[in-house]
């Protein structure tokens, strides 16, 4: 039999070796000293102080009443700190075990540990770049996800909500990150397991805290995987001492403001609109257009209708229980979001166990366990023209009605041909309420692990991971209604089924040896690690059903083949990992890691990559020449570099596949058919990025006030890339690693205690810069063009690219002498910048006369948090800001269509009618047809682009402490928030301006970034709370 | 300290021979180095090299040939937004500049050309060193070689000179090859088609709908004809004659395949086959045959189905008048072709357009119908061989097989009796006879008559743009009719990335 390392689990090494470890209880235990810790000032105990044995991994945290307990021989430090007071070291003397520690109040958070790769580590002694967010800080704001409560809270990291659909549509890119074809999205570590999914399920409620590592040195420990960041979250654990159970529960109501909204015309106006549309064009006015005031009062708004004031409810309940040698964390969790489009719901029962048991002083055991079940329902809301629900009642004739006489529903909705109406409409209010758009997922995350520490210092550890998920995607379009437009009803009535299992498991183990000698601190790690994920789908599309109440595959008539898949897909990584740090005295700081990942997505011939990096700091403020300071408390400089990469390159992408689905028919009978229909890559490899980190941390006035700087520098290469050949080649493309973009940027972080006393404010604020640069693509290409982007050598990725609109042609001279658009400009038409000076305006070609005309990405991103508490009250204001980016206003080619066909943006009343009266600019004429109008419709141009800079405050919570009530509650608290307050913004094409849909590119936004299709609005949120605990 | 030994020993097994581990090929696709193993595999490439020419057939074909010929036109719908691909086709207003035309489906064609021709290349290269059967080899090695041929033909039609692959592209660096001029494109095409000719079976011992001896004998007759090579067509047209294999149907109008019925049939030497249903085997070249905007009611009458839909965007594939007129008085061709429809959706006055009739035959579901697409009718075989004939002075031989097609159609005999006036009666003969089956522009282009005939064509467009479709008030854009030529310009998107043009 071979080995290899898939027979790693089912071996029965592994299970010896965890045998040994845990019946190896060590004989020489030390005597145990308990204390109680106290805050210096009101005497107060303080709860979930960390007590640790300095140079051991031995430790324990106080209980609720401030007591501890641990295991220390004489001689040994007890280091013992926490969170906003001065670590304080204590020497166990022999025959004292009862030792009561006064802390000191200090505005540093220094001593605090923070969660590394791999380990933990003294934020003091912390030599790259990293930033950590403690979950209690997020509790009160009312969303759903994770990466909702980021939002501007870290510097460096962008977060955009690109739309409100309950439970997706986060964009979360760490320093700007992005790449033509691999993901861009950081990796998630969850309780050191580096998860497939994504985070969007997690249930907030259960994290302790989360530390996001940005530059090299700290995310090279995860190699091929760590070049956008990661993101490690830890959750919440037992702590020694007392038991203790606690409620937090929130509900309230969410609405769609009527600010921002995207202005459509009232039927007044549209009737206005088509009747000067007919007279302009010298045709006769339809009947139903001649009088507009006929509509006076008679709007109907498509849009609005599809919107409601919806709930949200979330409960979680949190038990701690602690007894000597085991804690226990359970977080029973159940939100449920109705959504403010009808037929929207979102609900989640989530239950985490995490568990610890300590068997002896040198064994520890845990497990941790975390169920879920999550059912959405969403109506098919964004996308396109002719798919989203959104965009089509938005340009919805207003004139068109919505209930009957009887005040039911209408079914289906055409005018005459001749009123100009080229398209039948389903009933969108129907289509949201009749289609069936479900997906339930059923999760389950693990980890068990075990711990020895065979001689002091070491400490080897094995843990096991599973993480699976299961969803079932369901879908059904019934007879009576469509999504898109022009569909006649009944329609055909189809389903779609899709179910993914995925499962992934991970084996890690891991040596770590600490030791001090003299002031020479060091610690090395070394681990080894395997995982593997195997992702299996099938998906069953069926249509043509005879009874819409039964949507089973076997109802429906015929099964669509090409819709109907079944799907494998596997991937495996097996990593060998080191790291060294040394610090001379806690003050000269040096760290070293290095990674090296194989996987099986790599070309055999590019297997193996390794990944290394270096980082050193240096403790300014501990050096004689400023610790005399009394202005600067803290001050250290750091730099560091390292190389990572990005794996995210399909799974089977360096094999020439054969698809056999390339069918024929003869005589009536299909036959099968196959030919290879890509090309293989023996060499493929993973995008390598190498990155440059400087930084500095400054605290002044006793670290009142903290500062935090970082510039890096990084180059990715490599880049995954599908090379465009000639198609007489028979493929399309050739998938390898070329190119290499630049990205630099500035990030600023600062902490301030504005005010302390009885008020205490204190304000967070972050800005970030980040900047990217194309450096080269493939040989003899130095351009990408997508449908209103070009990707360009020397250029930031995928910028606005299409005719520089100068206004319309005002009257027949401006029209004589300037550039036209041979056989299709006329007066009162788009006209167009003749970048290339040849006379006349083309598009696309040799004569191209495309330029740039906008950029996605923003100037500079910023977030400000301001905390108030003044007594018993606590107020929060979140709020963040992107400055300078643009949007393309894609919509504006259906909302903005001249032809009359649709509903128009209320701004075209302003519209070219004339030379006398040529409007305000934007739009031109209308006469001509789609000739002279689909020039301004068709063709990018800079009509479509449009500033969406914004500053919005994302969530304001007054909080009420009560305290105390009787002998039941221990404490308990109430609040108030309202989430998604308001958004400043110039943007007019819709209320999110942080969207960005893709359009159907297929590159998940990577080369298509910050397109406006109307997606679902994100809610405003009004929601009262307690946190209560017993 | 013992266990820790334990732990390093274990630690070093584990991480021995990880190779295994880490190679994992796809579970639920082939790849190339399984593939190409039988007889089936090789079966199954055959069967894909088909493939494309459903979608030729299905999307391009008719717009690339017969609406850029004065068969058809675009019919434009005010209403609708400009569509300019068609029409730039149908219009002769195509741009281009250095022979490069951003044309879409200039450019599909090409690719879906080269696509036959890759799939056939891959087989070519490993079919000789597989064991299996001779007989089905030489089988698959033929329509593998025919499909090739044929492909190639398209390209030299459409294009003239093209790049020349006749190996499979392995890298990215043997993707981009230089153009070879025309001659040496046919030399090859000449060369693969009389290689198929001797490897494939007569239709009879072939399987039904897969390229025959007949077939490749006609693609070679049909190449020779373009090239004016008189007796070599004439003999290979003679060999299909004398083989029995095939005859005229007395009906016309019962010789075009039905979506389900009367496919390959006795008249058929090589069609392009669709399946109607769900497979993804169907075809709708109908519905962009269809006039628009037109309503479920309209169109209800013309496809026969349950779920009818109606039609918006813009008409393509319209007869023209002239074509119409074409057909002599008691042509009853005429009526087999061509239908009316009155689209009350019309911007037009006159609301009665002309749709193609020869193969709008019912089907059951909207927009899938199973239609075949004729490639060779034997029709062709004796109207070729009286050219053939005809060019080489056999004049009254040719008379006897042109009055046979006539004949069929309920018309007299041809009063043609000069060499230039049989040329002229077979010239407009095939007009009527093929409407609509792709041979109109290739007829003029083969004659070298573009300039004359589409030139005088949109004289007479422009000068009466209703007859031609156009509401009252509207007419041509115009650069209609400003760039007739013979070939179309090479695909834009293909030379941003080939070095070679």
């Amino acid at each position: 039999m071979k080995k290899n390392c898939y027979q790693l689990l089912d071996s029965k090494q592994l299970f010896t070796l965890l045998a040994v470890m845990l019946l190896s209880f060590a004989s020489y235990a030390q005597s145990t000293v308990s204390g109680v810790v106290r805050s210096e000032g009101d005497n107060e105990t303080i709860p979930g102080v960390s007590v640790l044995v300095k140079g051991t991994t031995r430790g324990t945290v106080t209980d609720l009443d401030g007591k501890f307990q641990v295991e220390a021989a004489a001689g040994e430090v007890l280091s013992i700190s926490y969170i906003g007071y001065s670590t304080k070291e204590i020497t166990v003397q022999g025959g004292q075990t009862q030792y009561d520690v006064a802390l000191v109040s200090s505005m540093s958070d220094l001593s605090e540990v923070v969660v590394v790769g791999y380990g933990s580590q003294l934020k003091k002694e912390i030599t790259g770049s990293v930033q950590t967010i403690s979950g209690e800080d997020l509790a009160d704001m009312p969303v759903s996800q994770l990466a909702q409560k980021l939002q501007g809270q870290l510097a460096g990291v962008q977060i955009n909500q690109t739309t409100g659909r309950p439970g997706q549509g986060m964009n979360v890119r760490i320093r700007g990150q992005l790449s033509v074809s691999a993901g861009s999205s950081p990796l998630y570590v969850v309780d050191g397991f580096p998860i497939t999914g994504d985070i969007a399920s997690l249930n907030p409620d259960e994290i302790q805290d989360i530390t996001i590592l940005k530059d090299a040195a700290s995310t090279s420990l995860y190699g091929s995987r760590a070049a956008n960041g990661v993101v490690l979250i830890t959750t919440k654990r037992g702590k020694a001492g007392q038991s203790s159970v606690s409620l937090n529960v929130y509900t309230g109501l969410q609405n769609v403001p009527h600010y921002n909204r995207l202005e459509m015309m009232d039927a007044v106006e549209f009737a206005q609109f088509k009747k000067e549309y007919y007279e302009d064009a010298g045709r006769d006015v339809p009947d139903m257009f001649q009088d507009p005031s006929q509509y006076v009062g008679q709007t109907q708004d498509w849009y609005d209708a599809l919107l409601e004031t919806a709930p949200i409810t979330n409960y979680n309940l949190t038990i701690n229980s602690n007894t000597e040698k085991m804690s226990t964390s359970v977080v029973a969790g159940y939100f449920d979001q109705e959504g403010v489009v009808l037929n929207t719901d979102y609900e989640r029962f989530s239950l985490r166990i995490n568990s610890d048991y300590t068997a002896s002083d040198k064994v520890k055991i845990g497990f941790n366990l975390a169920p879920q079940y999550i059912r959405d329902n969403t109506p098919r809301t964004d996308g396109s023209r002719g798919t989203g629900i959104l965009f089509n009642a938005l340009h919805a004739w207003p004139n068109m009605p919505i209930y009957d006489d009887e005040g039911e529903l209408t079914s289906f909705n055409r005018f005459p041909a001749e009123t100009g109406n080229i398209f039948a409409y389903p009933n969108y209010v129907r289509s949201a309420l009749e289609i069936t758009n479900e997906t339930k997922q059923t999760n389950l995350l693990s980890n068990a692990y075990v711990q020895y520490e065979p001689i002091e210092g070491l400490v080897v550890k094995s843990s096991i991971n599973a993480e699976i998920s299961d969803s079932k995607y369901f879908n059904f379009t019934p007879s009576t209604v469509t999504a898109g437009i022009n569909i006649a009803l009944p329609a055909v009535a189809s389903s779609i089924r899709d179910h993914y299992n995925n499962f992934s498991w991970l084996n890690e183990n891991t040596a770590t040896y600490t030791k001090s000698i003299n002031d020479h601190n060091f610690q090395l790690l070394g681990g080894f690690t395997n995982q593997k994920f195997r992702r299996e789908r099938t998906r069953v599309a069926a249509d043509t059903y005879a009874d819409d109440r039964l949507p089973t595959i076997q109802g429906a008539i015929n099964i669509n083949r090409g819709g109907t898949i079944s799907d494998v897909q596997e991937w495996s990584l097996t990593s060998f990992l080191s790291r060294l740090t040394y610090n001379f005295q806690g003050k000269y700081l040096m760290t070293a890691a290095i990674r090296a990942d194989g996987s099986s997505r790599f070309g055999a011939e590019n297997r193996w990559g390794v990944f290394p990096s270096f980082s050193a700091g240096w403790v300014l403020s501990d050096e004689g020449f400023l610790n005399t300071s009394d202005k600067v408390s803290f001050a250290k400089i750091r730099g560091s570099y390292g190389v990572t990469g990005n794996n995210n390159i399909g799974n089977y992408t360096q094999y020439a596949l054969v698809n056999n689905t390339q069918n024929h028919v003869f005589d009536n009978t299909v036959v099968p058919g196959a030919a290879i229909t890509s090309l293989s890559n023996p060499f493929l490899g993973w995008e390598t990025t190498k990155q440059f980190d400087i930084g500095f941390d400054l605290g002044l006035l006793d670290d009142r006030i903290t500062f935090i700087y970082d510039f890096y520098s990084k180059n990715t290469s490599n880049l995954l890339y599908n090379v465009q050949i000639p198609q007489e080649a028979g493929f399309g493309s050739f998938t390898d690693n070329i190119g290499e973009i630049k990205f630099w940027g500035h990030e600023f972080s600062i902490t301030s205690r504005n005010t302390e006393g009885r008020l205490v404010w204190t304000t967070n604020a972050n800005i970030s810069f980040n900047r990217n640069r194309v450096e080269a693509l493939a040989d003899g290409i130095d351009r990408v063009y997508g449908s209103y982007h070009i990707t360009q050598v020397g250029q930031p990725f995928g910028q606005f690219y299409g005719l520089n609109k100068l206004g319309n042609y005002m009257n027949q001279a401006d029209l004589d002498n300037s550039p036209q658009v041979p056989g299709r400009s006329t007066v009162g038409s788009i006209k167009l910048e003749d970048v290339n000076g040849d006379g006349i305006i083309t598009q696309g070609g040799d004569n191209d006369d495309r330029t740039i005309i906008g950029n996605p990405f923003p100037d500079f991103t910023y977030g400000i948090t301001n905390n108030l508490t003044y007594g018993k009250w606590d107020l929060s204001i979140i709020a963040s800001g992107s400055q300078g980016n643009h949007l393309y206003m894609r919509h504006l080619y259906s909302t903005a269509n001249l032809d009359g066909v649709f509903n128009m943006v209320a701004k075209a009343t302003d519209r070219f009618r004339s030379p006398e009266d040529p409007g305000e600019g934007i739009f031109g004429t209308t006469v001509g047809g789609g000739n002279v109008t689909g020039i301004e419709r068709d063709w990018a141009n800079s009509n479509f682009v449009y500033d969406a800079s914004f500053f919005s405050i994302k969530n304001i919570t007054l909080g009420y402490n009560i305290g105390k009530i009787a002998n039941v509650v221990k404490s308990a608290r109430v609040y108030a928030s309202v989430q998604n307050v308001y958004i400043f913004t110039p943007y007019w094409g819709g209320p999110n301006p942080e969207v960005s849909q893709d359009n159907g590119s297929g590159d998940g936004g990577n080369l298509s970034p910050g397109v406006d299709l109307t997606g679902y609005p994100i809610p405003r949120t009004f929601t009262v709370g307690a946190n209560i605990t017993f | 300290m013992k266990k820790i030994n334990i732990f390093i020993v274990l630690l070093g097994i584990m991480t021995s021979s990880c190779e295994e581990f880490l190679t994992l090929t796809p579970e639920t696709a082939l790849s190339s180095a399984t593939f190409y193993k039988t007889e089936a595999d090789f079966e199954q490439a055959v069967n894909a090299t088909y493939a494309p020419l459903r979608s030729i057939a299905d999307d391009r074909s008719w717009l690339l040939s017969e609406m850029r010929s004065d068969n058809t036109i675009y019919a434009r719908n005010i209403n609708f937004g400009a569509t300019e691909q068609q029409e730039d086709i149908s219009d002769h207003a195509l741009p281009d500049a250095q022979g490069i035309t951003s044309n879409g489906h200039v450019l599909s064609q090409y690719r879906q050309d080269f696509l036959i021709i890759a799939r056939a290349n891959q087989i070519l290269s490993v079919i000789d060193e597989v064991e299996f059967d001779e007989t089905s080899k030489a089988n698959l090695k033929g329509q593998a070689l025919f499909l090739r041929g044929y492909a190639y033909y398209e390209l030299a039609r459409y294009f003239g000179g093209v790049p020349l692959h006749l190996t499979p592209v392995t890298t990215r660096e043997e993707a981009a090859l230089p153009v070879t001029p025309e001659e040496g494109i046919y030399n090859q095409l000449i060369s693969d088609i009389q290689t198929s000719i001797s490897l494939l079976p007569v239709r009879s011992n072939q399987g039904v709908g897969r390229a025959s001896k007949g077939a490749a004998q006609m693609l070679l007759a049909d190449v020779y004809i373009t090239q004016k090579k008189w007796a070599e067509a004439e003999s290979l047209l003679k060999a299909i004659v004398n083989s029995g294999e095939y005859e005229l149907i007395a009906n016309y109008e019962d010789v075009f395949s039905e979506s389900v019925g009367n496919k390959n049939n006795i008249e058929s030497l090589f069609e392009v086959q669709f399946l109607e249903g769900p497979e993804g085997m169907n075809g709708n070249f109908l519905y962009s045959f269809m006039p628009r905007p037109i309503t479920p009611d309209e169109l209800q009458p013309i496809t026969g189905t349950s779920n009818t839909q109606g039609l918006d965007g813009e008409g393509n594939n319209i007869p023209t008048p002239d074509v119409i007129a074409a057909f002599e008085d008691g042509d009853k061709r005429m009526d087999a072709s061509i239908a009316y429809v009155e689209i009350a959706g019309s911007d037009r006055d006159y609301k009665v357009y002309p749709y193609i009739k020869k193969f709008a035959k019912h089907h059951e579901l909207n927009g899938n119908h199973g239609i075949n697409w004729p490639i060779y009718r034997y029709a062709e075989v004796l109207l070729f061989l009286a050219e053939s004939l005809n060019e080489q002075g056999k004049t009254t031989e040719a008379a006897a097989l042109i009055n046979e097609i006539r004949n069929r159609a309920g018309l007299d005999a041809t009063a043609a009796s000069s060499q230039a006036e049989m040329r002229e009666a077979i010239f407009k003969e095939r007009r009527v006879e093929f409407a609509f089956e792709n041979k109109r522009w290739f007829d003029i282009t083969r004659a070298d008559r573009v300039q004359e005939i589409i030139g005088a064509f949109g004289q007479k467009a422009l000068a009466n743009p209703l007859d031609y479709y156009y509401p009252d008030g509207h007419t041509f854009r115009s650069n209609a009719f400003t760039n007739i030529t013979k070939y179309y310009a090479l695909p834009a998107s293909e030379a941003e990335i080939t070095p070679h043009f």
